[in-house]
């Protein structure tokens, strides 16, 4: 499997602030990779680094097998972006922007662009400064999907769409995937992430903490399981991997580590259940492990706690 | 009380709760200005010390100020500069007041402009407004506070005048009048901006709306004064001469203040009306929808160059040639007005001919700093591209920064010489008109194109600082500044060669008064391109829209 884009210790900083701590990205040619973070933690300055907006300070990028600065050129022929935040120019409608757009990166698929103007129910006679944040994100989508590319880089792209749109977007990357498209996806949306990525990297204080399969990083959390037993629950409390365990009138609660699981329900199968769920991490909960301290400060308590 | 607040009838249009918050946004905007504001008063209060101080050094004894005070009450140099009262009796209190004054009132009226659209439409733009009125804030708090606050600035930008002047033991009833007429004169345009923002939804055409006025209103009043001492009957109708008609240290009459005030107050009384009319962030002007697709020649970095300037060429074109045809039709008044003088004039200033040639080349060079200005406004709407982040997707493009740059400085650059031709062609159309004499057509149009490489030079010096510095661009206003005072006011400074050799605007031959001079227009043709190309090359190496 050949790499589309991946970076090596890169570093950049603005004055006192480290946007970028020594980050680690591999995305897969072929893939939809989730670029999961909160606000600041670097999604965007490694973005506009692919891009050959920034220079990074120190480390290597490689993007579609050259240098995002020095082949910047070249490289933007095969992709096609979209920002998080769309200005569009005061005077120019939306229907122009895309145009210039396409035209811009060379190619120019007419019927796609309307196809996509109908299914994202955009007006494409307003001026820029008349619409709205959402609409502003259409045009740069559907600017983006129009084209004929390798690789979509996509900042956070469906902020300010409603719901109806979202599902829109999501047909849209499923089938740019189908047809080989490359799509490196940042966001905090994880429902969005969990439903199209094949792989996510979650990225913290400009440094990637953890990346693989959604499988893959299930396998590194713990899952939470309520059960309804026979039998007082002492024996669990012991147990290796058992945490935040709460029993009442024999209905229990317990989180446990993905390597304790098996001898864990050995022993929970003799205690007499009557009734059992369990359920895999979510998303949601990946990323609390790994901004739990981060909450646990702000919030003052340990909910988060590891 | 809750049911009878609800049955109010909503169309109570002005009831106390109109204004509540006024006296919070007050407070609010003078925090928000407070470096800009007390800068605005220093600026004023140096400007001010600075000719007071600077005239006794040049000219020496009040004896002496005859010679010197005859160029200005002569009619180019009341066009230039007001309707010249107390000339003929000079002292230095009558000359700061009746010389200067003109270019107070103007830098106050620009001051009103900004400041008016900057806490009114500016911010409806932006979406802060929404934020505010979503609050306990009436219906008319927010453009009444930006006017109580444009009040409190033009008071102290008149102490800041009147306090140097009565340090240097001027008179205080005409120092007291000539502080108060700039603060008058400013307070028209805060009115006339309070309106022309309720008009637009855009906040760089409510400005350029009251921009377009100031400049009418000079022009206006350039033809008006040039015509007579004092004043003519056309001067009265622009809003810049009222304040200089109060004439202090001279007729020191404040009723022309009536004018200024009145029109504040009608165009303030507008301003309400229209803004009870209408919704927050809409406008009477509503926008259009626009072609679905774009049009085919809209395919290159050079066409998209030209898209985004396309509209400021349209409005400086049209507002640069309304002033040529205008100025060249004031030829005529000029050589009357020489007719009325005595022939001791002629001996100092030598002929007629020689005065108009000097007036229509002074035209060509004035008309270049102002399309000099459009080119600094030109790179500074680039700049804005940058940190408004619309430029990240262009470049995410196959656009190269070098082609990007170099495709807007092309249509910059091609368009401050069209812009100059243009002017330059209506300039001498409208001196041919009232004189009867059509050389002067090509006269002129050569007098301005051979300005175009000093524009060229501001052009390449902002476009270095873009690709270098580029958060120091507003550092090329300098050069438009002192250009402007260089021409304007050198021969009255009695600048020396280096002094005026500072400025681009110097060195090529003062056409139609000189004849044309290569090595200096190929010199700065230089310098424009090895400053671009500096800037070319400064933007490849350096980071995007870093703040």
């Amino acid at each position: 499997m050949s790499t589309a884009i991946s970076t090596a210790a890169l570093t950049k900083s603005f004055g006192q602030t480290r946007a970028l701590d020594g980050l680690d990205l591999q995305v897969n040619t072929g893939e939809v990779h989730g670029f999961l973070g909160p606000n600041g933690a670097g999604k965007t300055t490694t973005l506009r680094i692919l891009l050959g907006l920034l220079r990074a300070d120190s480390g290597r990028a490689e993007l579609l097998g050259g240098d995002p600065w020095g082949d910047a050129v070249s490289l933007h022929r095969r992709l096609a972006f979209v920002p998080g935040d769309v200005e569009l120019w005061p005077n120019l409608t939306g229907g122009e922007v895309i145009d210039l757009f396409a035209r811009l990166r060379g190619g120019h698929n007419k019927a796609r662009r309307d196809e996509l103007i109908e299914r994202f129910d955009l007006d494409p006679t307003k001026k820029g400064r008349t619409y709205s944040k959402g609409n502003r994100q259409k045009v740069a989508l559907i600017a983006a999907l129009a084209s004929d590319v390798e690789l979509l880089l996509l900042d956070e792209p469906t902020a300010g769409l409603d719901p109806l749109m979202e599902a829109v977007f999501q047909d849209c990357i499923r089938e740019a995937r189908e047809t080989g498209i490359t799509v490196l996806l940042s966001s905090h949306i994880l429902a969005q992430v969990e439903v199209l990525a094949d792989r996510i990297s979650i990225i913290r204080a400009g440094r990637i903490v953890e990346s693989g399969t959604l499988a893959e990083l299930r396998h590194l959390t713990r899952t939470t399981i309520t059960a309804e037993i026979s039998r007082p629950a002492d024996p669990l409390e012991n147990l290796p991997g058992v945490h935040n365990l709460t029993a009442t009138n024999g209905q229990i609660r317990f989180e446990v580590d993905g390597n304790q699981l098996d001898p864990t329900v050995r022993e929970l199968a003799a205690l007499g259940v009557r009734s059992l769920t369990a359920h895999p991490p979510t998303l949601e909960e990946l990323l609390l492990r790994h901004y739990g301290d981060e909450l646990a400060t702000r919030t003052g308590n340990t909910r988060g706690n590891a | 009380m809750a049911t009878a607040t609800a049955t109010r009838p909503p169309r109570a249009a002005i009831s106390g709760d109109t204004f509540t918050g006024t006296g919070t946004l007050v407070r609010f905007m003078l925090r928000r200005d407070r470096i800009r504001l007390p800068a605005w008063a220093v600026g004023f209060a140096a400007f001010a010390g600075y000719v007071i101080s600077a005239i006794p050094l040049a000219y020496g004894t009040e004896e002496e100020l005859g010679s010197v005070v005859s160029l200005f009450g002569d009619p180019v140099g009341r066009m230039l500069t007001g309707p010249g009262y107390g000339f003929t009796e000079p002292t230095f209190a009558r000359l700061v007041a009746n010389g200067y004054g003109l270019y107070f009132v103007i830098l106050a009226a620009l001051m009103n402009i900004l400041l008016v659209n900057r806490h009114t439409r500016v911010e409806e733009q932006a979406g802060r407004s929404e934020l505010i009125r979503a609050a306990v804030v009436g219906r008319a708090a927010q453009l009444t506070a930006a006017l109580i606050v444009a009040i409190i600035t033009n008071l102290v930008i008149a102490v800041a005048v009147i306090v140097p002047m009565l340090g240097a033991g001027y008179e205080a009833s005409g120092s007291v009048l000539f502080g108060v007429a700039i603060a008058a004169g400013g307070l028209s345009f805060a009115g006339l901006t309070a309106l022309t923002a309720q008009i637009t939804e855009y906040s760089r055409a409510a400005a350029g709306i009251a921009g377009a006025v100031l400049g009418a209103a000079f022009v206006v009043r350039a033809g008006g004064d040039m015509a007579a001492e004092g004043g003519s009957a056309l001067s009265w109708f622009s809003p810049l001469a009222w304040p200089q008609q109060t004439a202090p240290f001279v007729l020191d009459r404040w009723w022309p203040l009536i004018l200024s005030l009145g029109l504040a107050v009608l165009s303030t009384a507008a301003g309400y009306a229209l803004s009870a009319r209408r919704d927050v962030g809409a406008s009477f002007l509503s926008a259009r929808p626009g072609p679905a697709e774009a049009a085919s020649w809209l395919r290159s970095p050079l066409a998209f160059a030209l898209r985004l300037q396309r509209a400021s060429l349209i409005g400086w074109g049209a507002g640069l040639m309304a002033s040529g045809l205008v100025f060249g039709a004031y030829t005529d008044a000029l050589l009357h007005a020489f007719e009325d003088l005595p022939d001791i004039f002629a001996d100092i200033f030598g002929s007629a001919e020689q005065i108009v040639a000097g007036y229509l080349g002074y035209m060509a060079v004035f008309m270049a700093l102002l399309v000099g200005v459009f080119a600094v406004l030109a790179v500074q709407s680039l700049r804005a591209e940058e940190t408004s982040e619309r430029m990240d997707p262009v470049l995410a493009t196959p656009v190269s920064r070098v082609a990007w740059l170099g495709s807007y400085l092309v249509v910059t650059a091609v368009g401050a010489v069209v812009l100059l031709v243009a002017t330059g062609a209506v300039n001498g159309i409208g001196a041919a008109i009232v004189t009867g004499d059509t050389t002067h057509i090509r006269d002129l149009t050569l007098a301005h194109l051979n300005q175009a490489p000093a524009v060229l030079v501001v052009l390449g010096i902002a476009a270095l600082l873009f690709g270098v510095l580029p958060r120091a661009i507003a550092a090329t206003w300098v050069i438009i500044g002192y250009g402007l005072i260089a021409s304007t006011f050198g021969p009255l400074l009695d600048l020396p060669d280096w002094a005026y050799n500072l400025s681009p605007f110097e060195h090529p031959a003062r056409m139609p008064l000189e004849s044309f001079d290569a090595p200096p227009v190929l010199v700065l043709i230089v310098v424009a391109a090895v400053t671009a190309a500096v800037g070319l090359v400064g933007f490849r190496l350096r980071n995007v829209n870093v703040s």
